[in-house]
This record gives structure tokens, C-alpha cells and sequence, in this order.
């Protein structure tokens, strides 16, 4: 059961009213079941990780809490994080070190037949053990206490608008309003059911219109030109954006209804005018994970070396982006991308400030769309390796982008690229006036005749033009 | 030491990392109103402050840091000891 199957239209609405019928001081209990139910009719097998990482981290962490010995403290939080981690690197990365070892054996001309498992990766696991590891990290740096509560904790990670593909919560955030699950008033449903209907809209009818031209070059480098090539690599990074984008709204909506606030995950990350800015705007979650657990600690143990500690930092911290994602060379060398892109910022940070000072271009339209542009070209470029099946294919990309361009661009089919464009040019446009017009609403307009028309057509549109039977969400084979 | 002490101290140092004469600290003012206040030239203002004041902030200071007065209270802490 995901957001987009029927089923999960069938069990949202009958949870909302088992859950508003259900004693207040019992909700709670309401969204673990319900929690539980969503995750096992993923595949029941995969309850049981989320299960195991929820009783480590109960257990390591109350033993955090219970001890005042500094270095025992410091020794159940490293214990637990390692625990967690395992069932992680399995099921991501056993079959890429197993493939590894066998390629060194052969090539020192030992056949060793290695274990070859076949592995069913279960959905959401990148996402609850960063959770998890975070909440960790927070009770031994004292910003939270352990929850005493096991059911609470149990609900904290498979909470089921998020366990699939995030936003990546903080327990500081959410444990407290699992003790407050107060009634709610209407307005705030509707707020909610406005989130996820634009979220439908995202993924239906934009992220998985666009994949259906995207997948069919990008999965065929080889057919391809290089104009048809470089007009999917610039299609690919709004599809992502849609794609994922569209998910954490509907798990934000989905959240706002049961009355629990989830931070946002996207803010514009187009209207970007550096990577730096970019990387506030997209994937919020996992980037504010990654500085305050991963960055922060090394940034400040390289401090004494000034801006070259924060550039390795970075490198580091974006490697590691990179391999969370997976543990294909691909991934690296996009982490290595980000971390680049950023640490040339970061160098020269003060020099590009006194050159926009002096000829006074921080409000100037042309130089704000050129840095938005560049930004966007910067992403997209690191995205072709994001993309790839493997370095061959991201190479051949390359090599045809600048060999092959200004020859004809491949359609298909005409009315899979106008409606993908079509629903393109809304999302922008959509994140075009939220930036610069945030006062000109449709869905929130005062008028309520505005509101109503403009949910209507959005309605109408997501039925029309949305693709109901395209699958899953990219980030679930994360 | 005292907190105008440490103020001024740390106005001089603020100036200096985000290359701002005008900037004005407050006790309230925190990463969201100083434009190019992140997680990059954050660590640079702490290796500034520490140098100015001689103290070693641990990590931990770091996470109760949320807004100027934060800052100044634990500095203070730490040239008292």
C-alpha cells in the first residue's frame, strides 16, 4: 500500500474517523497499529527491522539516560548506532562488496563461490535508520530526554506518512505532539487535504508524466543523441523534484489531518541562486540530518584549519550523501559533485560578495536569473551521474552532450512531452509566484469562490492528466 | 568577563567574518537575519571566537548556541572558569 494505490484511498479516510472516534489519550495507539498495518501490507517481513531498530534504540538509549560515566554513555550510543547501521549496509551494499571480493578473487585467479543472496530491500529502512540514529545522537548530547514510553518511541519510527521516503523528523519535533494529539479544527484538515491534493499533482501528473519520456531515453543512452540526451538531463532533476516533492507533501498532509506538524522537505529549490542556497531548498530533511550529525561534528573536530577543515567536511559529508543513496560508483562521484560544487562556494565565498557589492547586483533581475540558471545547470549536470545505470552510461551522456548536440531532438510520443511540459510549466509557475508573489494565492485565496474553483480544476486536471499506473516512487529504492 | 566586554569583542569578530561595518548584535539575532550566517561560516566565527577569547568551546556548546545571547552567555561561562 503506497500514497497512490487505491488501497491507501480506502484505509486514510477510515483511519481518520477510527482515529477522531478514538479517546484522546489513546490516539496515539491508533496511529501505532495503523502505523504497523500500513508497513506489514508493504511486506510483513520488513515490520520486523523496524521493530528491531525501535528496541535497540529503546534500550541503548534509556541506558544513555540511566548512566553518568561519560565514557559508557558515549559507548551505548556508538553500540547503538552500530547495531542499526547493520541491517542497512546488508541489504544496501552486501551485494556490491560480495560482487567486489568475487572480482578480486577472479582476478587473482581464485573461483571461490561466494554466498549470492537475493535480497528484497525493504522500503524505508534508509529512512527510519537515519531517525533513529539521530534521536541516538540527540539523548547523549542531552537536547532530549530518552522516551520512557516503548509504544511512543515504536511510533516515532514507523510513523506511516513518513517511513517511506521521509521527511527525515527529529524526536524534539515529534515525540512531544504524540502527547498532545488534541482535536483539531476543520481548517487545518483542509489545509491538509490542499497538501496532499498538490502532492498528487506533483507525482501524477508532472513527476510521472515526465518519467515516461525520461525513462525511455535515459534507460537507451545508447540510441540517443546528444540534443535528446541533454533535454532528458534537464528534464530528470524537475521529475525528481516532483517525484519526491510530491511525496513529502502528501506525508505532510497526510500528517496535518491526524493534527501532527512535519517540517517542510522542498522550499523552490529551482529559484536557487547557488548550490549552497540549493542545498537549503531540496531535500531539506536529509541535508539538515547530514550538517547536524555528519558536517557539524567534523567541521568543528577540522576547525583549526579553517576554511580547508570545512572543505574536507564537506567532501566527506556529501560522500557520504552520495553512498546513502547507494553504493554504486555513480553515487560517489554525485556526492563528490555536490561537495565540489559547494567547496568552490565556500573558497570563494568573500570574493563573489565584494564583486556584487561593487557593481550593485544583489537586486538586479538578470544577474539573480543567471545565478538561478547556473545553479540549475550545476544540479542537472550532477544529476546525469544520479541518474545513470553506471560510469559508462553517465560518461556516454556526457560525451554525447558535447559531441553530438544541435542534432534532432527524439519525441515519441507527442502528447506524453505536451502534457509533461504542460504540468512542468504549472509546478514552476506554481514556485515562481509562491517566491516572488507570495500574496497571490489560489488554493488559499480569501474568496471562497476562488478556492473552490481552483481545488475543483486541480481536481479535474490530477484526474484527466494524472498517470495512475506508472509505480513506485523513485526514493524507495533508497 | 563582562557581557559589554564580550559584546564588543564579538561585533569586531561578526564585522570581520561577514565582511559587514554595519552589522549591529543583539541578543536575539540569530543565523536567519545575517545573510551568509550558515553552516559553512559558522565554524569560521567559533575558530575566531575562540582564538579572541582563548577558550575551547566542546560540541555540545555548539548545539545550545541558538542566537547571539546564547553565545555571549556561554563565552562568559568559559572566561569566568
Amino acid at each position: 500500500m503506497v500514497f497512490t494505490s487505491f488501497n491507501f484511498l480506502i484505509f486514510f479516510p477510515l483511519l481518520v474517523v477510527i482515529y477522531y472516534i478514538t479517546p484522546v489519550r489513546f490516539r496515539w495507539l491508533t496511529l501505532l497499529v495503523a502505523s504497523y498495518f500500513f508497513y506489514l501490507n508493504i511486506k510483513p517481513v520488513f515490520a520486523l527491522f523496524v521493530l528491531g531498530v525501535t528496541i535497540s534504540t529503546y534500550i541503548f538509549t534509556r541506558l544513555i539516560d540511566q548512566t553518568n560515566v561519560e565514557s559508557r554513555k558515549k559507548s551505548f550510543m556508538l553500540l547503538n548506532i552500530f547495531l542499526i547501521l547493520l541491517p542497512l549496509f546488508f541489504f544496501k551494499y552486501f551485494s556490491h562488496i560480495n560482487a567486489g571480493i568475487f572480482s578480486l578473487l577472479e582476478s587473482i585467479h581464485i573461483r571461490w563461490p561466494l554466498p549470492a543472496l537475493k535480497l528484497i530491500f525493504p522500503i524505508g529502512i534508509s529512512f527510519y535508520t537515519f531517525v533513529a540514529i539521530g534521536y541516538t545522537i540527540d539523548v547523549y548530547n542531552e537536547e532530549i530526554k530518552s522516551e520512557k514510553n516503548i509504544g511512543i518511541l515504536a511510533l516515532f519510527l514507523s510513523f506511516f506518512p513518513l517511513i517511506l521516503s521521509g521527511p527525515i523528523e527529529r524526536a524534539k519535533n515529534m515525540l512531544p505532539q504524540f502527547y498532545s494529539l488534541k482535536i483539531i479544527d476543520y481548517s487545518i484538515i483542509v489545509e491538509g487535504l490542499k497538501l496532499m491534493l498538490w502532492g498528487y499533482f506533483m507525482k501524477l501528473v508532472v513527476a510521472d508524466r515526465v518519467g515516461l519520456y525520461v525513462d525511455t531515453i535515459l534507460n537507451n543512452v545508447s540510441q540517443h543523441n546528444g540534443t535528446t540526451l541533454l533535454f532528458a538531463s534537464f528534464l530528470y532533476p524537475i521529475q525528481v523534484y516532483a517525484d519526491l516533492g510530491g511525496y513529502s507533501l502528501i506525508a505532510i498532509g497526510t500528517a496535518k489531518i491526524l493534527g501532527i506538524n512535519v517540517m517542510q522537505n522542498f522550499k523552490r529549490p529551482f529559484f536557487a541562486t547557488s548550490m549552497s542556497e540549493f542545498w537549503h531548498r531540496w531535500h531539506i530533511s536529509l541535508i539538515s540530518w547530514l550538517t547536524d550529525y555528519v558536517y557539524t561534528p567534523l567541521s568543528f573536530a577540522l576547525r583549526k584549519y579553517g576554511i580547508w577543515g570545512i572543505v574536507t567536511a564537506l567532501m566527506i559529508t556529501f560522500l557520504i550523501s552520495g553512498v546513502w543513496h547507494g553504493a554504486a560508483l555513480t553515487f560517489i562521484a554525485w556526492g563528490f559533485l555536490q561537495g565540489l560544487f559547494l567547496s568552490i562556494e565556500a573558497l570563494t565565498n568573500k570574493k563573489r560578495a565584494k564583486f556584487e557589492k561593487k557593481h550593485n547586483l544583489g537586486k538586479n533581475g538578470l544577474y539573480i536569473f543567471i545565478e538561478i540558471f547556473f545553479t540549475f545547470i550545476l544540479f542537472a549536470a550532477s544529476q546525469i551521474f544520479g541518474r545513470a545505470g553506471n560510469i559508462t552510461d553517465a560518461l556516454t551522456i556526457y560525451k554525447k552532450i558535447f559531441t553530438t548536440a544541435g542534432s534532432k531532438l527524439f519525441i515519441a510520443d507527442v502528447g506524453i512531452l505536451v502534457f509533461a511540459l504542460l504540468g512542468i510549466f504549472i509546478l514552476l509557475l506554481n514556485d515562481f509566484m509562491c517566491e516572488y508573489f507570495p500574496h497571490v494565492k489560489l488554493l488559499r485565496n480569501k474568496n471562497k469562490y476562488i478556492r473552490f474553483f481552483s481545488l475543483l480544476l486541480l481536481l479535474m486536471y490530477i484526474i484527466s492528466f494524472g498517470v495512475f499506473d506508472s509505480g513506485q516512487f523513485i526514493y524507495f529504492k533508497y | 568577563m563582562e557581557r559589554p566586554e564580550i559584546t564588543n569583542k564579538l561585533t569586531a569578530i561578526f564585522r570581520k567574518v561577514f565582511c559587514n561595518d554595519s552589522l549591529v548584535l543583539s541578543n536575539d539575532l540569530s543565523a536567519h537575519d545575517v545573510e551568509q550566517w550558515d553552516s559553512l561560516s559558522h565554524m569560521l566565527l567559533i575558530t575566531e571566537i575562540e582564538n579572541e577569547f582563548v577558550i575551547k568551546f566542546k560540541l555540545k556548546d555548539l548545539n545550545k548556541m541558538r542566537n547571539v545571547g546564547d553565545m555571549i552567555d556561554i563565552i562568559s561561562l568559559k572566561t569566568d572558569c
